[in-house]
């Protein structure tokens, strides 16, 4: 009896998945393809999911495995991060059942990569979150761009994390990077810095403080965080801002995967109909393109309807209309660190140097405006414009210097 | 002392020769016993600290021992603002502290008034309840759009939320958290007063006043300083409040979040670690200043010591009023706490409303159904840990009590000092010390966590252990090894029977204390050994659902408040149990 126990045991059939996706995903998918598993080949299947942290955190513990891996797929995180995984040769190209219900690319961004190393299974788009009441109860508008996020009166209503702390935070800062250009870019991050109320420990973190209505905006949400929030309950929208881009969350197979074969059998599923079922009940978008929402509804999915009203009435996500960003991975991949730590030094620890500084020269304007019609105003005109060139640069002393200046020049 | 020399030669009588075997007495048992002590010390304490504290000399980027982390701690603004502005936090929470506990423990302590026990026992809770189950009850009352804020509107008392949390909110969680240690201290001071003294000054013809400032304030200072750095270093090992509240540039805050989110940049792990390093020194410093200067200043005089209870006062009917006035506002803060925590923990989607309007027993029956492995792994920790607590902490008890042992003023010392000494810094130096590639890696094990469980929390059973020592009589177990008992015969048969009260309130105050532990586990824990603290902290840190976190909170205050009428009930009072805890992390 002891000797069959241990048979059965040692012959337990296994899948390990490690990655940074969600609890609540995790979960719904554990549970799915336990239940497929047993029903398709009559056994029980372990499934044992590690989240070390974020996806750099994930991809650092793969790369200690140094190639003999306790995980078979890695599942979750962007293109960024599965391409770190590839150049490193961590993973292999496997070409699931359905690779080809997974658009190859969308608005000129990749979604699944060619050789077959990953594909999309839950797209979704950088967006910031608002809480609806609370911006009435402040009596201000919804912020629709990046531009009116700058808007004074949003001043210390908007909670955000550093992008070292959250993946999701680094590609707002990439794409305002690449958006506006470096310059022009960090310029506007320190201005968005001077907007903040509160630092957050991750974009989790920020999603609670919007749910709760702490703080009426927070920055960088995935897309699908504002959905869930409204299932249980929470007066929350989602701001899919006027420039951004899509991370196609994606699953990988692991090189030398202890259990390639139940690896592979996870990954079909994963991009099967059910799979991507899971995938929505967890509270993330599916991503094949031949399925329709309000069929899924019709079924009795619930989520389903949570989708189609955050999608805005589509019917599957890459029905969505918008333009996005002409995205430079290269490019993104080439200053990781740098921006990060730039962002840290230069805004983060200079918040309340960036603030005072701001509303200095918002006082000196507002003074301008204030004997505008009386007297000739263009040098301090032209001397603010400076401080605030210099402000964008970083430069506060100077920039506080300046509006000083402006000010003296009115007198 | 001659009888027990004697019996050390003639090495007692038959029966315990047979029992016990000869090295017992050959071996000098409390050396043996110092030694084994030491080594556990040296092995748990003083190593991994000593590790922690080269690491902090490591720079990044050759891997080589030098001063340029420290450089760049003092060089760096952004540290060095950290530091100062920890400070500005510990003297504006110790300020806070002071003068809501002045009064309060002068109440307390000196008038006779009626159902002061049992505001006694609640202004003494927080010092029991978890720091971080009060900063969540408060984040939910005092939020923008909170409890109170939401009234306050309704009221049309305000149009606009007012912030509470930030530096100032940190300022009066902090204070109520540590309020407890000043007012024990207060009253410590208030109560060994000699009566005759303050008589002797209302004889002469001064005021209540000015005696209370000529005479019993400058009286006091000695065991008010006492609870005054246990007050001011708080800020210096709490992360966690501060994080709730929003504020990171704090050192303990700063130390967490460069140890636990470095990720790949080595830089910043360094200068964590040499920011846990300073935070540690601080505490260190302040409590060898400490230390010395009470031990220098200490007002025996020519006072022959007081009564138990020192002197009542009975109060006039408007000081009377004024009083129960002030005790019942400092009690409605601190009931604020587990009945907010019990709101939340009840119902779901409490937000924007000043009370929920959903109520459900869900978040109860996900931690029961979903997260029983938290409960499981608590009070299996705990409960490891109490047994090294409460083995190791009776043989230092004893070494301290009823020997002369060597380096018994060391044991005690280092003992005490891991009272004020940070959590985060025991953490990231058992993570260093006990991982793969340094040596014994016995971070693998889950062994671990009761192991930094006991090694942060035996003080709180030592000191119970000691005292419970000193009130027995010596001459008992002198008695039984006169009658021929050896010494760990007398030991089991004779002392731990009698020292059994003051040891069952040491282990209940052990307990509670290694049941909170957040501080220490949160570096240590991997995946499986997660307890009812590090569940709360994800649930809040990750997690939608503040709810689940509150009933997780509420849960343990609870569990707390059950083992703390059980201790006081056997301890002989809640006053005797809180003297045992304070004094804490």
């Amino acid at each position: 009896m002891l000797a069959l126990v241990g048979v059965v045991s040692s012959a337990q059939q296994k899948v390990v998945w490690i990655g940074p996706i969600y609890k609540e995903l995790a979960e719904s998918l554990t549970r799915g393809f336990k239940d497929y598993y047993l029903r398709t080949y009559g056994e029980p299947i372990e499934v044992t999911f590690i989240r070390p942290g974020g996806w750099p955190v994930c991809v650092d513990k793969v790369r200690e495995w140094g190639g003999q891996p306790d995980a078979d797929v890695f599942l979750g995180s962007g293109a960024p991060a599965h391409r770190l995984l590839q150049n490193l040769g961590l993973t292999v190209p496997y070409k699931h059942a359905h690779w080809e219900a997974i658009p190859a690319e969308w608005h000129g961004m990749m979604v699944k990569d060619p050789d077959g190393y990953w594909s999309a299974f839950a797209p979704w788009l950088v967006s910031n979150m608002y809480n609806e009441p609370v911006l009435n109860m402040f009596n201000l508008p919804v912020p629709q761009t990046w531009e009116d996020l700058l808007d004074p009166r949003y001043r210390g209503l908007v909670a955000m994390c550093l992008p070292y702390a959250s993946g999701t935070m680094h590609e707002v800062c990439e794409i305002i990077l690449q958006y506006y250009g470096e310059k022009d870019g960090w310029a506007y991050l320190r201005y968005l810095g001077a907007q903040v109320g509160r630092w957050t420990t991750g974009s989790t973190d920020t999603t609670h403080m919007v749910t709760r209505g702490e703080y009426p905006i927070g920055i960088a949400q995935p897309q699908m965080n504002a959905m869930v929030a409204r299932r249980d309950g929470y007066p929350v929208g989602n701001l899919v801002p006027n420039v951004t881009i899509l991370v196609p969350e994606s699953a990988a197979l692991l090189k030398n995967a202890p259990n390639e074969k139940n690896a592979k059998i996870f990954l079909d599923w994963l991009y099967s109909e059910e799979g991507q079922k899971y995938v929505l009940m967890g509270g993330y978008f599916p991503a094949r393109s031949d399925i329709s929402l309000s069929a899924w509804a019709a079924e009795g999915i619930t989520m389903a309807n949570h989708a189609i009203n955050a999608l805005g009435g589509k019917d599957n996500f890459w029905q969505l209309e918008l333009e996005l960003l002409n995205y430079d991975l290269a490019l993104a991949e080439s200053r990781w660190d740098f921006v990060n730590k730039y962002f840290e030094e230069e805004i983060y620890r200079k918040w309340d140097e960036l603030k005072n500084t701001l509303t200095q020269i918002e006082q000196v304007e507002a003074e301008i405006k204030r004997v505008a019609n009386s007297r000739d105003v263009s040098e301090a005109l032209a001397l603010v414009a400076q401080a605030r060139a210099l402000f964008g640069e970083g430069n506060l002393a100077e920039a506080r210097a300046t509006a000083e200046k402006a000010r003296a020049a009115l007198k | 002392m001659l009888l027990r020399q004697k019996r050390n030669k003639d090495a007692g009588g038959l029966w315990a020769r047979l029992r016990f075997p000869r090295w017992e007495r050959a071996l000098r048992p409390e050396l043996t016993l110092s030694a084994f002590a030491w080594l556990v010390i040296l092995f748990f304490i003083v190593y991994p600290v000593s590790l922690l504290v080269i690491d902090s000399f490591r720079v990044a980027s050759t891997g080589r021992l030098g001063f340029q982390n420290y450089k760049a701690f003092f060089s760096d603004l952004y540290y060095f603002n950290t530091f100062v502005r920890t400070c500005l936090l510990s003297a504006l929470v110790l300020l806070t502290t002071t003068v809501l506990a002045l009064p309060l423990a002068y109440i307390l302590a000196r008038y006779k008034l009626r159902g002061m026990t049992f505001f006694t026992a609640l202004t003494l809770l927080p010092i029991v309840l978890p720091a971080y189950a009060g900063a969540f009850a408060w984040v939910v009352f005092f939020g923008r759009f909170g409890t109170f804020n939401l009234l306050l509107m309704q009221w049309g008392l305000i149009s606009k939320p007012l912030n509470l949390l930030g530096f100032p909110g940190l300022v009066i969680m902090q204070s109520l958290h540590l309020l407890p240690f000043m007012v024990l201290s207060l009253m410590a001071a208030y109560t060994s007063i000699d009566p005759a003294l303050e008589e002797a000054a209302e004889v002469e013809g001064a005021s209540g006043v000015r005696r209370f400032f000529t005479i019993t304030l400058p009286l006091s200072t000695p065991s008010y300083l006492a609870g005054a750095v246990l007050v001011f270093l708080w800020p210096f090992t709490d992360w966690l409040t501060p994080l709730i509240f929003g504020v990171t540039d704090l050192l303990p805050t700063t130390a967490y979040i460069n140890i636990a989110y470095h990720f790949t940049d080595v830089t910043r792990r360094y200068m964590g670690i040499v920011s846990v390093v300073m935070a540690s020194a601080v505490c260190v410093g302040a409590f060898l200043l400490l230390k010395t200067w009470v031990e220098r200043k200490r007002y025996t005089g020519l006072s022959k010591g007081t009564l138990l209870g020192g002197r009542t006062i009975k109060p006039t009917f408007a000081v009377r009023m004024l009083s129960y006035l002030y005790v019942f506002f400092i009690s409605a803060i601190i009931l604020i706490i587990p009945v907010v925590l019990a709101l939340s923990g009840f119902s779901r989607r409490w937000v924007l409303t000043p009370f929920p309007r959903y109520w459900t027993l869900e978040n109860f029956r996900l931690i029961f159904a979903e997260a029983g492995m938290l409960i499981y792994n608590s009070f299996r920790f705990t409960g490891v840990a109490l047994l090294m607590g409460v083995s190791f902490g009776l043989l230092v008890a004893y070494l301290l009590a009823r020997t002369n042992a060597p380096g018994r003023a060391g044991l005690e010392f280092v003992n005490s000092l891991m009272l004020v000494f940070p959590g985060v810094a025991v953490g990231v130096a058992f993570l260093r010390a006990f991982w793969y590639g340094h040596g014994i890696p016995l971070a693998t094990h889950w062994i671990i966590m009761p192991l930094a469980l006991f090694v942060r929390r035996l003080p709180y059973f030592l000191r119970m252990a000691y005292a419970a020592y000193q009130q027995l009589d010596p001459s008992l177990e002198e008695a039984a090894e006169v009658a021929g008992a050896g010494k760990f015969r007398t030991f089991a048969t004779i002392s731990v029977p009698l020292l059994l009260k003051g040891i069952f309130v040491g282990v209940i105050m052990f307990f509670i204390m290694a049941f909170q532990e957040i501080s220490t586990a949160i570096f240590l824990y991997r995946g499986g050994w997660e307890t009812l603290p590090i569940g709360l902290y994800l649930n809040w840190h990750r997690g939608m659902e503040f709810g689940i976190a509150s009933a997780m909170a509420f849960l343990m205050v609870c569990i707390v408040f059950v083992l703390l009428a059980i201790a006081a009930r056997i301890g002989g009072g809640i006053l005797k149990v809180a003297w045992g805890a304070s004094g804490r992390d």
